[in-house]
């Protein structure tokens, strides 16, 4: 019933028996243990879960495992590590830009893809850009002012 | 949980340590729930040795259950025992190895339903009238006689949810050769679980220990002690395993709980110079199928009452307060909680008053608002502190500027409308409030303990608890403050049964009234006593209700042809008392601003007449996205309350509130129709539109 998976996460290549039916968030969440990609509504609307795949930001629970099979996942985990976070992640401490952090990761993912896309980000139509990533906490001011910063457009 | 000065760089790397993140080798709970609202369960067969029924579970734990004054005690069970009444009520629970196993074993459980189509929901209330309660201040007779003008009105909000990103989830551990119960939940309220569970699982109250990890958000929806809770717990002893139930979203919006659904008919009796006389009101709430731990089905219905009118002196005052029961999710706490179906109500029949007597919506607040502090109101609420004329005046250059906007835009043919929001709200209710009025389930009290270490570090651990809102960077701002040590020497630890003080958790706005008083009370005896090492100091207050208030100023725009209200300004002027920690308040503010748009454009739970909910995914329930906030300013007006430490007064709700006024004015504003139910959808636009 397993099916054989190999998929580049954060860099490292691996190989694992999977069941088809697992998805790609439980597949980093339970069997990598990598437990920064976080599930928020498991039916694609809240964006929590979002990570990289081949650089475009997906929502893992919306994929199975067996789908990244030859590709190229990036989660949190994958982005930054204590002293050496990334300039987003940076923005995002000093700008206020969570309050639980439970979004965090998936906003991150999606604004590493918004600034390796290298279009112009304005403040007028980044909330837009942002719709498919849901906060319960900071009202997003703090989020769109994060992400503006670290395109070193303010 | 512990937080060290690096938490916040935990956060931003997804490493918080959520409960669904906690690494240990568990069983998976998966719960069979009815898709009846009402209905007797005939049968249950379970696969085979790997589940539990209501009727098994309720040999193995009690029920909750909330009695007071005005009450119907109903017991609310770990499972549904014998019948179901409301969809997504829990029949029965099944475990595996995970959670695809487990959700695999619930839909091979087979449960025969026969529907009850009519009928009491409880025995024990057959009028389906869970709480009832009256208030009155004040001569009303002579009030209404004396009227030039009696204004009748009724406003309703809609249904919701709290929604917190991070839905519920718990994990219990039974340590059999120590008899010992560890139990980690996503909760606000530690103690409360820990009292509840003890007496569900007729336990000592020193064999539970209580945890909260890292909380994504709770917004009220975690203040509660809920069936799941107990239900994972009493299967952890049964089995002696560790077991975990995380909720998926489907659950949290069927069956968690939700809140807001009130009417509330106003009669206001006015004189000829417009001042608000008096109000004859009646607070009927739909508070669904349950009466919800700790808060009980009088939360919502009191909570409007008091709060009506809170910000205008009236001359008397009656109140008629009602929660009745339905075949829906049990109702509770969401940020604001009744406060904000009180603020609506109100500033929406403000607005109808001064278009009724031909006055400017400001200047008629400005002449009824209340003038002296402290005072006592004919609501019966001692008032500690305020200056709601400052809280006016500060509105005034902005509202003038959006009035000349508005014109200018009505002459181009748009619907721009300005809307106010003034209000107070209470906070930090304390022990001997709650038991005046006969709640002996919540204990009321806060605390903090202050440790000096060896190595002259600070640890600091309260009775409250973090959902998010980052208590710990408060704490160590105080603590650098009044000890002069530096912020990165103080540890904070909440949400730990075993490690912290008791207390009442973290709601009603009581982290910056009750736990800030007992904390700062705590580092002042360390600091006269010179940080001596190995010093410990424990505080406990009994808060009083102190008066938080505002004045909301927004600004919207309804396209003409889809009918969607988009919030173009927002001013948010606060009176949370002194503020501690100004970034956390601000953020406090727009997070809860951003809610209360949600609460007026988007949120709606909406069941069908056979009682089947229709918001079971985020594609029905609504709720605010980046482009629905605009930029929320934010000012502060600080009359410090002389009833706490600091001079502070709580803010996590403040913004919600006062949302909930103004960005309805301002709707109604826009197209110029009298708007009475919520929410603003643009269907209901059309219809008034037409109407």
């Amino acid at each position: 019933m397993e099916q054989s998976l190999r998929v580049k996460v954060n860099g490292q290549d691996l190989r694992r028996e999977v069941p088809p039916r697992l998805t790609l968030a439980d597949f980093l969440r339970d069997r990598l243990r990598l437990t920064g990609t976080h599930l928020g509504c498991e039916h694609g609307v809240c964006g929590a879960c979002t990570v990289l795949l081949d650089g475009d930001a997906v929502r893992a629970c919306l994929l199975l495992a067996v789908q990244a099979d030859g590709r190229e996942v990036t989660t949190v985990e994958g982005m930054g590590e204590p002293g050496r976070l990334t300039p987003l992640q940076r923005a995002f401490l000093a700008r206020g830009a969570f309050q639980c952090g439970f979004c965090t990761p998936g906003f991150l993912a999606t604004g590493e893809a918004l600034l390796r896309s290298g279009r112009r980000l304005t403040r007028a139509e980044l909330p837009q850009l942002l719709a498919g990533n849901l906060c319960r906490c900071t009202g997003y001011g703090p989020i769109v002012d994060a992400i503006l910063e670290a395109t070193g457009s303010r | 949980m512990r937080a060290g000065f690096d938490s916040d760089a935990l956060l931003v790397r997804g490493q918080g340590g959520f409960l669904a993140d906690l690494d240990l080798d568990a069983l998976d709970v998966c719960f069979v729930r009815s898709p009846y609202p009402h209905a007797r369960v005939q049968s249950i067969s379970l696969p085979g040795g790997r589940g539990l029924t209501g009727t098994q579970l309720a040999r193995l734990a009690g029920p909750l259950q909330v009695d007071g004054p005005g009450l119907k005690a109903v017991p609310w069970w770990p499972l549904a025992v014998e019948k179901v009444r409301f969809v997504g009520e829990a029949v029965a629970l099944v475990w595996a190895e995970d959670r695809y196993l487990a959700e695999d074993l619930a839909e091979e459980a087979e449960v025969e339903y026969e529907p009850i189509p009519a009928g009491p929901l409880h025995d024990e209330a057959p009028d389906g009238v869970l709480y009832d309660g009256q208030r009155a201040g004040g001569d009303l007779d002579a009030a209404f006689g004396r009227a030039v003008r009696v204004l009748e009105r009724t406003f309703k909000t809609a249904r919701q949810t709290p929604l917190p990103l991070e839905a519920r989830g718990v994990v219990a551990h039974w340590d059999g050769a120590a008899g010992r119960l560890t139990v980690w939940t996503s909760t606000q309220v530690p103690n409360l679980v820990r009292t509840a569970l003890a007496s569900s699982l007729r336990l000592a109250e020193g064999d539970l220990r209580v945890i909260v990890p890292a909380v994504g958000g709770g917004f009220g929806l975690k203040a509660h002690v809920f069936p799941e809770e107990l239900a994972v717990a009493a299967l952890a002893r049964h089995l002696d395993r560790t077991v975990r139930w995380v909720e998926d979203r489907r659950e949290n919006l069927l069956a968690s709980a939700h809140a807001h659904e009130e009417t509330v008919r106003l009669r206001l009796a006015l004189d000829a110079q417009g001042r608000f006389l008096a109000v004859d009101a009646e607070v009927t709430c739909d508070v669904g199928a349950y009466s919800v731990f700790p808060f009980s089905a009088s939360l919502e219905p009191v909570t409007t009452g008091q709060t009506l009118f809170g910000p205008y002196a009236l001359e008397a005052f009656r109140l008629r307060a009602l929660g009745l029961a339905s075949s829906k999710c049990p109702a509770g706490a969401y940020r604001g909680v009744g406060m904000n179906a009180a603020a609506y109500a109100t500033e929406r029949m403000v607005d109808v008053a001064a278009r009724e007597l031909g006055l400017d919506p400001l200047e008629l607040r400005r002449r009824n608002a209340i003038r002296e502090f402290p005072t006592a109101t004919a609501a019966g609420r001692q008032l500690d502190s305020g200056d709601y004329l400052g809280l006016l005046g500060r509105l005034d250059a902005p509202y003038r500027e959006l009035r000349r906007q508005q014109a200018e835009a009505r002459r181009e043919g748009r619907l721009f409308g300005i809307g106010l929001g003034f209000f107070n709200e209470h906070s930090g209710t304390g022990a001997s409030e709650y038991r005046s009025r006969g709640i002996t389930t919540i204990p009321g009290f806060d605390s903090a303990r202050v440790r000096v270490g060896e190595d002259g570090s600070i640890e600091i651990a309260t009775g409250g608890a973090d959902a998010g809102q980052g208590h710990a960077q408060t704490y160590r701002l105080l603590a650098a403050r009044e000890l002069g040590v530096a912020a990165e020497k103080v540890v904070v630890i909440e949400g730990d049964t075993d490690a912290c003080p008791p207390g009442s958790g973290t709601f009603v706005s009581r982290g910056a009234v009750g736990c800030l008083t007992a904390l700062t009370e705590a580092l002042r005896e360390v600091a006269e006593k010179d940080l001596a090492p190995g010093l410990e100091v424990t505080k406990l207050v009994d808060p009083r209700q102190v008066f938080p208030s505002g004045a909301h100023l927004a600004a919207v725009e309804v396209d003409p042809l889809g009918l969607n209200p988009r919030v173009v300004r927002y001013l948010a002027v606060e009176d949370c008392g002194v503020v501690v920690n100004e970034r956390a308040a601000e953020a406090q503010v727009r997070g809860g601003v951003a809610m209360g748009i949600g609460g007026v454009l988007l949120e709606e739970i909406r069941y069908s007449e056979d009682g089947q909910p229709l918001a079971s995914t985020l594609l029905d329930y609504l709720v605010p996205l980046a482009p629905d906030v605009p930029e929320i300013e934010v000012e502060h007006l600080e009359s410090p309350s002389p009833l706490t430490a600091l001079g502070s007064k709580g803010v996590g709700e403040a913004g919600t509130i006062g949302a909930f006024a103004a960005v309805a004015n301002a709707v109604a504003d826009a197209v110029q129709a009298e708007l009475t139910d919520l929410p603003y959808s643009p269907d209901r636009l059309f219809h008034a539109l037409q109407g």
